[in-house]
């Protein structure tokens, strides 16, 4: 069946954003600029999220907010290699970086 | 018994257990991502916990908790291990302040360890070990009136946590698919045998033998250093502390299993022979790999290398660009910019290193031309740690960098810069050719691997098997609006181009066509219009 496919720059920062909520240690996405780290709302996952398209694949860089008291460097490490493999599974598009910055470490109650 | 005798005695109990199920841990973990690795970071995070206890002297209660909890935390490995950190931090918490290990006290251990559990993720996944920890301290709880042995106890939330960890393929689609039972809550509840054995004083879990470990599962991320080095020592009486301590100096991503006959290593390191004596110093080497991780090392250098030359004292602000290309560094240094930090398409800088130009930058203000969409977060991250007052002009490409750098003007501020520079970007219009390195189907667009993409302000416009017509069409597209120059910077690679040049020439005699051997990677040709 003839037809094209597209899969926008949007979508696969939701992609992103979802797959990150669902990271341990991640207790939410941080706007940019928001230097305080503004929770993200459940309908707008992509927030904190920016996902450039170069030839050789996704460039995903994204900013959490990650509980206090766990090893950071771990968390890290984790997303990234969650992300890039959802990434992958879902959009069949190869990630060339996942860069994670933690804007903000919080206690929750 | 002391205190920390009993719970050295108890998380050894845990982790003999837990080591003995390792391999088989490994192979479990589908979830989040099956690198399996599960087994082997729980099992690490233990050994890094035994080994904190071990130099521990803390003589109270609250101290030992406090050590434990630490230690855990700096210990934890990878997703499973971090998980388990605040399993046994919420645990620890509340055991620390216990009087009395009774069936009371441990059912409120369960449930802060749960609880501590699940603070750590904003949206849990059931059919996790969080599921399993969850249940256990359901079971916990139900049984704290009724059990009056904190053995019997512990062995009813251990048939749970069974319980629990059987139905999470039920949970977990994931799991479904792939036939297994959650990795980590397995981990939880190996854990868990093997405290109820050195409470009971059952026998514990037969040590593991000497199993191979997959080394990809050990660690999958970059490492700064450059060989990943992995051998086996043969030999008689091998000490596996003293060899770990002593690679621990050449490297990281550092693994040592193994007994004294034969003790396996591997680590991440800019020196693998170092790696080796340290082998040949003990016994005989088998089974020696080593791969080069980086092979973009010796550019980083290179980039490291590159320092600001002697400050002009009449400059207000200097311009500090990141560039790809021998060519292009040229043209921006010939332009005025004060630094160049090497980086661009698929080799981005890091905030440290543009950090570091800034930071060596003499003039009192800087302006960073980042010239790649991905190094524009890193420059805007500098310019917030920076000293000094740094500004940052969202510069997406090298054309546009050139561009700006055009509108410097050494005597003024970064500000009147940044303002001028802004201007002077949005009048330039950029395109590039360069190879898709893949099959591509965006935005409408069919290109096979291998084929000359061209790019119009960095979306693909064309695609083909000839370099002048799909260089000829991006000129096409770009000269549809008016522009009075051309500015071609060739590739490090890139094809001839004079049959372009001529071509344009001939069809678009107003515009002046300008090239320049920029010696960047990637893109054959990088194209600015003004």
């Amino acid at each position: 069946m003839p037809g094209e496919i597209t899969i926008t720059t949007e979508a696969i920062a939701q992609v992103v954003g979802l797959t990150a909520a669902e990271c341990y240690g991640v207790v939410g996405t941080a706007a940019r600029g928001g230097r305080a780290g503004r929770l993200v709302s459940r309908d707008r996952p992509e927030r904190g999220v920016e996902v450039v398209r170069t030839p050789d694949g996704l460039v995903i860089t994204l900013r959490v907010i990650v509980e206090h008291g766990l090893n950071l460097a771990e968390v890290a490490s984790t997303v990234r290699s969650h992300v890039r493999y959802e990434v992958a599974r879902l959009t069949g598009i190869p990630t060339v970086s996942v860069d994670v910055h933690i804007a903000d470490v919080r206690t929750s109650a | 018994m002391s205190d920390l005798a009993g719970v050295r005695r108890l998380l050894e109990g845990a982790a003999a257990s837990l080591e003995a199920s390792r391999a088989r841990i490994d192979d479990l973990n589908v979830y989040p991502v099956p690198d399996g690795d599960t087994g082997t970071n729980m099992a690490l995070t233990m050994r890094a916990l035994l080994d904190e206890l071990a130099q521990a002297t803390a003589t109270t209660r609250p101290a030992l908790a406090h050590t434990v909890t630490r230690a855990a935390l700096m210990g934890a490995r990878g997703n499973s291990g971090v998980i388990l950190s605040q399993i046994v931090r919420g645990a620890a918490e509340v055991l620390g302040d216990a009087e009395e290990f009774d069936p009371g006290v441990l059912a409120r251990a369960f449930r802060a360890a749960s609880d501590t559990a699940y603070r750590g993720v904003r949206r849990p996944v059931e059919g996790t070990i969080l599921t399993v920890i969850r249940e256990m301290a359901e079971e916990a709880e139900a049984r704290a009136a009724s059990e009056r042995a904190a053995a019997d106890l512990l062995r009813a939330v251990l048939e749970r946590g069974e319980t629990a960890l059987a139905r999470t393929p039920a949970l977990l689609d994931v799991l479904r698919d792939a036939g297994v039972v959650d990795a980590g809550g397995a981990g939880l509840v190996e854990l868990t045998r093997g405290m109820v054995a050195a409470v009971t004083g059952e026998p514990l879990p037969e040590p593991p033998p000497l199993t191979e470990l997959a080394f990809e599962a050990v660690h999958q991320e970059r490492s700064e250093f450059r060989y990943c080095t992995a051998f086996v020592v043969l030999g008689a009486g091998l000490e596996r502390e003293s060899l770990e301590r002593e690679a621990e100096a050449l490297g990281d991503s550092l693994l040592v299993v193994g007994d004294a006959s034969a003790l396996k290593v591997h680590v991440h390191t800019d020196d693998p022979g170092a790696a080796l004596t340290l082998g040949t110093t003990r016994g005989t080497l088998a089974g020696v790999e080593i791969a080069d991780m980086h092979v973009q090392t010796a550019e980083r250098e290179e980039r490291l290398a590159v320092r600001t030359p002697e400050p002009d004292a009449q400059r207000s602000s200097d311009v500090i660009a990141v560039v790809a290309g021998e060519g292009n560094r040229r043209l921006f240094t010939r332009l005025g910019a004060a630094a160049i930090v090497e980086g661009g398409q698929s080799m981005n800088p890091s905030t440290a290193e543009i950090l570091e130009a800034i930071e060596v930058a003499r003039a009192p203000e800087v302006v960073v031309l980042p010239n790649n969409g991905n190094v524009i977060m890193s420059a805007e991250q500098a310019a917030e740690l920076a000293g000094k007052p740094v500004y940052v002009v969202p510069t997406r490409s090298i054309q546009a960098g050139l561009t700006a750098l055009l509108a410097y003007d050494p005597s003024l501020g970064a500000e009147e810069n940044e303002a001028a520079m802004r201007e002077a970007v949005a009048s330039v219009s950029t395109a590039a050719v360069t190879t898709a390195s893949r099959d591509v189907d965006l935005n409408g667009l069919r290109i096979h691997e291998g084929q000359y993409l061209g790019l119009l302000e960095d979306e693909p416009l064309v695609g083909g098997e000839s370099f002048d017509e799909v260089a000829g069409a991006v000129v096409e597209a770009l000269l549809a609006a008016p522009h009075d120059i051309l500015t071609f910077l060739t590739g490090a690679d890139s094809p001839p181009i004079d049959a372009l040049v001529s071509l344009v020439e001939e069809r678009h005699p107003d515009v002046e066509v300008d090239v320049q051997p920029g010696g960047q990677s990637h893109y054959h040709l990088l194209i600015a219009a003004e």
